[in-house]
């Protein structure tokens, strides 16, 4: 039977060709050019590496450094895509198994595109291959096979660990802990480095025998001082690699998606208290702007995406503090008293790439029926906004009451401060948000707990609009500091409070118009692309 | 061997969580036959369909397609049939011959004899007015339309069709209609999902009706209607659809 895999290749290249190089725009250059930077830079630290395993003076420390560079190189190809989200290219399952493929092809594909999570890694072992090929204390033969084997060893692991990472995210409740779990352990060093290495983990370490492990025996190979348990410890590791990737993707294979999503849906009772939060916008405001801000609440916190972000404002946020706060250093000593405001402004960061920036795209299904629903677009704006006010208030009560909790030196006026902070803040985020969500709208699917709601140039403009859209209230804290008034800090907060209404008033008409003139390009923006390789 | 069903299905069985899906589903389809498949939304016609196409475990029970045993002989078997799932799978930056093509040579086919055919299907359905256009910019009956050409490209022998004709306007939904009785004059079995009573009563040589995951009838289709009541009345009535309408004060 003839290989499957060119046909998909080909597709693939299609695809990329129909989307980034058939089409103009500005932006591929800016692509373009960041791409050459990152990839320069490895490209650089390879060609560094190279030149120096070509010493052949350095042969002594090479046999110490060698086993630890290969050891970056495999927590690099296996663990870094799972932290940054970015699991690289895979195949569509659902997409191409309708069509007579055997398993085996779909299997060398899948372990093919693994390459696309560790190029950077790739350059690295290039370099150290030409390294050692250029050194004349090193015999070539062995250093082809150790860094061919290597390289294999890393890509059949990463195909195994990133078939069962996708099989266990196809459950809702686990996709979502293990994504929570995963954010978190992006913290993990900066804990390890005030707390230190668990003891348990520390003795386990010290005492394993180094010899056991690929890395090890890849750079003893590598170096031509390598004995038969080497060679044996190389080869089990990749026979294991193989059969755990090839039953992680047998596994995956036979998955069956309405199952794993087949779970019913908690919903609340009515009387539940998440009911009463629902129902409260029905007391306080009219209809229809009621029935959408109820909407919203109800939409947002059955969103996994939603959740994760909301979570992980008052949990990362400390995750990520706490430990400097620990510190001795007199600013962050200084930033205790401001904790609670420091937190809730990071937990804000996070929301409002789901609450602010692409309300419309976060949530495309309903985009149709704004439109046909007898509801200005002004109203349905104002009910998104509202309700990522009410999110806010949320967050910021959640923060406190971690704080209180911990034992976090903060204050009653503290706690209120970031309160109205939150609220101003959101102010100019709202403003800026409701145009944004216009003109930079793009789908999101906001059952994927990981992964940007925005386009990267976009994405990188809120980055950099956020710190300006808080300078009215950064100039308020600057105000108090230069004259050491609390006073004077309230009237600035006054100020920013009434520059933010101004703000979002005039956005909000804007967006509204926009909205309205704009509604088939939005309308046909909100659509997914999709291709063999996901 | 050619006088085994193309579809023989055995107390098959899909439970989903505490839910069967799929509930001791026993049936069989006859070679060259047009086979309507029917149940109301939620009776397990799209489960029953994944699992013909390997695409879902089934939780007890045995198929065969084609005389070939599923899930054993699953490449054999998928390189003579033919599919219209309800979920589209196509790839939308790809254009309609592209992806016919991409198929075609997924199917086995060369890769010059998939790029002659991809053309020659684009034109068939008419779909070669907008060479470039990606499938991202088809509607929905477009999309339909490139479907059913991805299925035939390689000439199957058996076609599974989860509602074919959903979103495709009249003139584009007559011609594969008389395209498929044409597919099956000349010996290609048809297995069809539709919503569409009429539709089905006017194509198909047998039907069979399911709901909560239970073969409730199964017959030619003429059997199935008695005297002047049509396929729509049988199945309203196999079904338990007959709701009374009480009157809502405010409609």
């Amino acid at each position: 039977m003839p290989s499957r895999i060119p046909a998909v290749l080909w597709a693939q290249w299609r695809i990329l060709w129909n989307l980034r190089l058939a089409r103009g725009s500005g932006g591929r250059l800016v692509g373009l050019a960041l791409v050459v930077v990152w990839y320069g830079l490895w490209t650089a630290l390879a060609a560094s590496t190279a030149v120096v395993l070509a010493d052949p003076a350095r042969r002594e420390a090479m046999g110490a450094a060698l086993p630890w560079a290969l050891l970056l190189v495999f927590g690099y190809w296996q663990l870094t895509p799972v932290f940054t989200a970015s699991l690289g290219a895979s195949l569509n399952l659902t997409k191409v198994l309708i069509y007579p493929i055997p398993e085996r092809q779909l299997f060398a594909l899948e372990v093919l595109l693994r390459v696309t999570t560790g190029v950077e890694m790739l350059l690295v072992l290039g370099g150290i291959t030409l390294g050692l090929l250029l050194n004349p204390a090193v015999p070539g033969a062995t250093v082809l096979v150790a860094v061919t084997v290597f390289a294999l060893l890393n890509l059949l692991l990463a195909a195994g660990t990133r078939s069962l990472l996708e099989r266990l995210v196809a459950h809702k409740r686990m996709r979502e802990a293990l994504v929570f779990l995963l954010v978190l352990a992006v913290a993990l060093p900066q804990v390890l480095a005030h707390t230190g290495l668990p003891r348990f983990f520390a003795s386990w370490l010290a005492h394993s025998p180094a010899g056991l492990w690929p890395w090890t025996a890849a750079g003893r190979v590598a170096l031509g001082a390598s004995t038969a348990a080497d060679w044996a410890v190389l080869g089990a590791w990749t026979l294991a690699a193989y059969l755990f990737g090839r039953w992680q993707f047998s596994r995956t294979l036979r998955v069956d998606a309405a199952a794993a999503g087949s779970a019913p849906r908690p919903v609340p009772r009515a009387g539940a208290w998440t009911d009463r939060l629902y129902r409260l916008p029905v007391r306080l405001l009219p209809d229809p702007l009621a029935a959408l801000v109820e909407k919203e609440l109800r939409s947002l916190f059955r969103t996994p995406r939603f959740r994760l972000v909301f979570l992980m404002g008052f949990t990362f946020g400390f995750l990520i503090w706490v430990p400097l706060w620990r510190t001795e250093s007199f600013i962050f000593r200084r930033a205790a008293e401001d904790f609670a405001v420091l937190v809730s402004v990071y937990a804000l960061l996070l929301l409002s790439e789901v609450v602010f920036w692409n309300v419309f795209g976060f949530d495309r299904a309903a985009a149709q029926l704004y439109y046909s629903a007898p509801a200005r677009l002004r109203t349905v704006l104002a009910a998104k906004n509202l309700a990522a006010a009410v999110v806010v208030v949320l967050e910021a009560t959640m923060i406190t009451a971690a704080c209180l909790l911990l034992r976090m030196p903060v204050t009653a006026g503290k706690i209120l401060e970031a309160y109205a902070v939150l609220l101003i803040l959101s102010l100019f985020l709202t403003a800026a948000g409701n145009l944004s969500s216009l003109y930079w709208a793009r789908p999101v699917d906001p059952d994927h707990s990981w992964g940007r709601t925005s386009r990267g140039r976009s994405h990188a403009l809120m980055v950099l609009v956020f710190p300006l859209l808080s300078l009215p209230v950064l100039l308020a804290y600057v105000a108090r500091h230069v004259f050491q008034s609390q006073l004077v800090f309230l009237g600035g907060l006054a100020v920013a409070t009434a520059l933010g209404a101004l703000c979002y008033r005039l956005a909000l008409g804007a967006a509204a118009g926009l909205a309205e003139r704009q509604r088939e390009d939005l309308l046909a923006v909100l659509t997914a692309g999709a291709g063999p390789l996901a | 061997m050619s006088e085994r069903p193309a579809i023989a299905v055995r107390d098959l069985r899909k439970v989903y969580g505490e839910k069967a899906a799929v509930d001791g589903l026993t049936l069989s389809v006859p070679r060259g036959c047009f086979f309507g498949f029917l149940g109301p939304n939620g009776a397990g016609k799209t489960t029953t369909i994944r699992m013909l196409l390997g695409l879902a475990a089934p939780t007890a029970g045995e198929i065969e397609m084609l005389g070939l045993p599923m899930p054993e002989q699953a490449l054999a078997i998928k390189r003579r049939i033919g599919v219209v799932p309800e979920e589209s799978v196509l790839f939308d930056r790809l254009t309609g011959a592209e992806h016919l093509e991409f198929a075609g040579r997924m199917y086995g086919l060369e890769r010059r004899v998939a790029a002659v055919r991809a053309g020659e299907l684009l034109g068939l359905f008419e779909l070669n007015g907008q060479p470039k256009k990606l499938i991202a910019d088809y509607s929905k009956g477009m999309r339909k339309r490139l479907s059913m050409a991805a299925a035939l490209i390689h000439r199957p022998e058996l076609l599974l069709l989860d509602e074919p004709f959903e979103g495709v306007d009249a003139v584009g939904a007559r011609m594969m209609k008389d395209l498929l009785l044409d597919q099956v004059r000349q010996g290609v079995t048809v297995f069809l999902t539709s919503h569409v009573m009429e539709v089905v009563e006017r194509l198909c040589d047998r039907v069979a009706i399911i709901h909560q995951g239970r073969l409730v009838m199964e017959g030619a289709t003429a059997e199935l209607r008695s005297g002047t009541e049509t396929l729509e009345d049988a199945f309203v009535r196999l079904v338990g659809g007959e709701r009374s309408l009480e009157k809502l004060d405010w409609l």
